[in-house]
């Protein structure tokens, strides 16, 4: 066999193998990489990045790990005076923001292409999550999101065989899970929704806690922000979905009032509450506790599709200044190809992610872990995107949530309350933006 | 007591050039003093002047505008900003005599030679050398509306109702106050056993002969020559209690309902949240300001008492 020809069948072997895009063959370059995976995490990026160097040799990748809080406070500096790095992770939370502000370079469709990145490779809702007026702004390498844990022994106690995915079987559940202190179930004469001893689900008064009235909202197609991305989050749909949160509380009694993050997640440990919905990040720690107990998707609370919430972070390619060496780009989006393969991204799951492509949660290794639950509607998370004020919107938001649910006001006043300071405040952003 | 220098040598000749060495000696400090506190404050001026993003490509002037919002009752600004002021001058106001007065009893009881000074003394002490952030969790997790120690107190022994400190207006106080007096009288109490130790026995014993009751000997002698450290103590406390920050963030998140945010962490919302530089940087000045009159006014008091007039 000629050389030619060994490299032509080579070249068909990788285009049916699906890599078949153009491999960084410029000069030498060094790519500086900014990412705020700082805790347990940061080995394992560590570790990626000596993968990727070592199997790159004209492509050197240096990385920085810093805390998420410096980056956001660095990056507009670092890009006004044109010293950004070459690749920066952003997260869900800030990345409209520095998209809008025009931190973050757009990545064309050819650019993606000529990578060989494949946006339908990953969940669709996950890539969307740095897509910013119909364009692409990043790539997912990480993700977590809002699930429900569910104790299994208390459940069975109870008598509850299904783990509920509808309004209708949460609210049964819920109710077959509760009794207070005098052993009186919700219905009873006498029931004291006060002194509760076991409950069906944990809600409290915090942002985490807000986060599953988001998904509510969601799931009742509603939404946070309207088209024009002022606040809309007291919509009809949402006052409706709310409300079914707060009636938990105050008119079903299978919740508790008043309370905080910390004491739902003991009371969780404890066995006294069936069903905890929070960030999965609390999978390693019921792990460790040997609990019974499963990971299940948020229950459909609301009447028009799945939804929960969802944190993502994303590598981006900062804007640079003029007379940027095209080779760099050509590496970094070379680079970025190769961390957000399904080989590196089953790596990355060590650090705590959710998969960010199917290819990946298919994994064997996943099979009959308690997480594996949620995989089947990883394509139903959405982060908090899209609009480039999450502060003003979010922080009104998760107020409006605390307000409602500690019944200081009713859900709609509430909302209501929560959207005129949001869109006051968007308002005067607008004004930056322009 | 007085300081008596040694006289330095006559000069020979009057010279009629200002001496150069002290200015060189001042120099570094000067240098640094310029470039990270004037220049920055200039700038943080400007930047409140502007409508200004590092990444904008215009950064128009706006002059007065972000000054104007603060005492525009329609803008959000207008009403957290003085919402979060009001919060941290009623903090100043609750937590600054309970630092002195517990610093001052703390002080009096240590101060006698008692069985096991040593270790109150550093039972006290200590927990100033913790970070905000343990503090913070430690009292958010002792008046947990469900499961701190207080409220089990409550329903466990006095079969009392819980009460839910952290999401109620008011009473998220609570927790904040009782921390910070925990946390930082220490400090407070070991500058007056200091200042006990300085004050004469010979006072005390002729009160004896007098034939005066403690109170007495305390209002007369004590409390008079603790003075200028009660001052020093007072002038400090009330600027630390200002700048109320780490507490209420880690305790109740400036919540419920921003009754507990403080000044300091609704400019860092305004900056850092909701990307308004300009807005955050007009107030950081109108706070500076309402800071420097404090201080003005103690410093007032303070140059009074040092010439005896108080």
């Amino acid at each position: 066999m000629t050389a030619s020809l060994s490299r032509t069948v080579l070249l068909a072997l990788l285009a049916l193998g699906g890599a078949a895009h153009a491999q960084y063959t410029g000069p030498k370059v060094t790519l500086t990489y900014l990412h705020g995976f700082t805790g347990a995490d940061r080995p394992v990026m560590e570790r990626l990045i000596q993968q990727f160097n070592a199997t790159h040799p004209n492509i050197q990748v240096r990385a920085q790990a810093q805390p998420w809080g410096t980056t956001w406070q660095q990056l507009p500096a670092l890009v006004a005076s044109g010293r950004a790095p070459d690749v920066v992770v952003i997260n869900e939370d800030q990345i409209t923001n520095f998209i809008a502000r025009g931190a973050v370079s757009p990545l064309t469709d050819a650019e993606l292409k000529a990578a060989g990145i494949n946006k339908a490779r990953f969940y669709g809702p996950l890539f969307k999550t740095a897509d910013y007026e119909g364009r692409s702004y990043g790539v997912p390498i990480s993700s977590v999101a809002y699930v429900t844990f569910y104790n299994k022994d208390l459940m069975k106690k109870m008598g509850i065989t299904k783990v509920p995915t509808t309004r209708a079987e949460l609210l049964a559940a819920a109710r077959a899970c509760t009794t207070d202190k005098n052993g009186r179930k919700p219905g009873q004469a006498g029931f004291d929704p006060k002194n509760l001893d076991t409950w069906g689900i944990s809600l409290y008064n915090n942002w985490v806690g807000s986060r599953l009235a988001y998904a509510a909202i969601l799931q009742n197609g509603g939404s946070l922000v309207d088209k024009t991305l002022n606040a809309s989050f007291n919509s009809p749909q949402a006052v409706e979905a709310v409300q079914f949160l707060v009636d938990l509380v105050q008119k079903h009694g299978v919740a508790r009032p008043n309370s905080t993050e910390e004491a739902e997640l003991a009371a969780f440990s404890q066995g006294k509450v069936c069903f905890f919905p929070s960030g999965q990040w609390y999978l390693d720690r019921f792990e460790g506790q040997k609990m019974n107990f499963g990971v299940a998707f948020v229950p459909r609370i609301g009447s028009k599709q799945d939804a929960a919430w969802g944190g993502s972070s994303h590598l981006t390619l900062p804007r640079q200044r003029p007379g940027y060496d095209a080779n760099k780009r050509r590496a970094a989006l070379e680079f970025i190809n190769w961390m957000t393969q399904p080989a590196q991204n089953l790596t990355w799951t060590e650090a705590g992610s959710l998969p960010t492509m199917p290819a990946v949660a298919n994994d064997k290794k996943f099979e009959g872990r308690p997480i594996s639950g949620v995989f089947e509607k990883l394509g139903s998370i959405y982060a908090t995107s899209g609009f480039p004020w999450s502060g003003q919107v979010l922080g009104p938001f998760d107020n409006a949530w605390a307000n409602a649910y500690s019944g200081k006001m009713s859900v709609k006043a509430a909302l209501d309350a929560g959207v005129s300071e949001a869109n006051k405040q968007i308002q005067q952003a607008r004004k930056t933006f322009q | 007591m007085s300081l008596s220098l040694p006289r330095a040598a006559a000069p020979r000749r009057r010279s009629t050039r200002p001496p150069l060495v002290p200015y060189l000696y001042l120099l570094p400090f000067a240098l640094l003093f310029l470039v990270f506190v004037v220049y920055p404050v200039g700038y943080g001026f400007y930047v409140s002047l502007h409508r200004w993003d590092l990444l904008a490509e215009t950064r128009p002037f706006v002059g007065l505008e972000y000054y104007r919002n603060l005492f525009d009752p329609s803008t959000p600004q207008a009403q957290f900003f003085w919402n979060s002021m009001r919060n941290t001058a009623l903090f100043t106001l609750v937590s600054v005599p309970l630092l002195i007065g517990t610093a001052l009893g703390l002080a009096l009881l240590l101060y006698r030679p008692i069985f096991g000074r040593a270790f109150f003394r550093a039972v006290f002490f200590l927990p100033g050398i913790l970070t905000v952030s343990v503090m913070g969790i430690l009292w958010r997790w002792m008046f947990d509306n469900q499961i701190g120690l207080v409220n089990a107190v409550r329903t466990d022994l006095l079969d009392l109702p819980p009460v839910p400190f952290l999401s109620t207006e008011g009473l998220a106080w609570l927790p904040i106050v009782v921390g910070t007096v925990w946390w930082t009288v220490g400090f407070n109490m070991t500058l007056y056993l200091a200042a006990l130790g300085n004050i004469s026995q010979s006072y005390y014993e002729a009160a004896e002969i007098d034939g005066a009751t403690s109170w007495a000997k305390f209002r007369f002698i004590t409390w008079p020559l603790l003075g200028p450290v009660t001052l020093f103590v007072f002038v400090t406390t009330v600027l630390a209690s200002f700048q109320l920050f780490g507490q209420t963030l880690v305790i109740t998140a400036g919540g419920p309902n921003r009754t507990t945010q403080s000044a300091i962490q609704y400019i860092t919302e305004e900056a850092f949240s909701n990307n308004q530089f300009s807005s955050a940087a007009a107030m950081s000045f109108v706070f500076g300001l309402v800071m420097l009159i404090f201080t003005f006014l103690q410093f007032r008091i303070m140059a009074k008492d040092a010439r005896g007039e108080s």
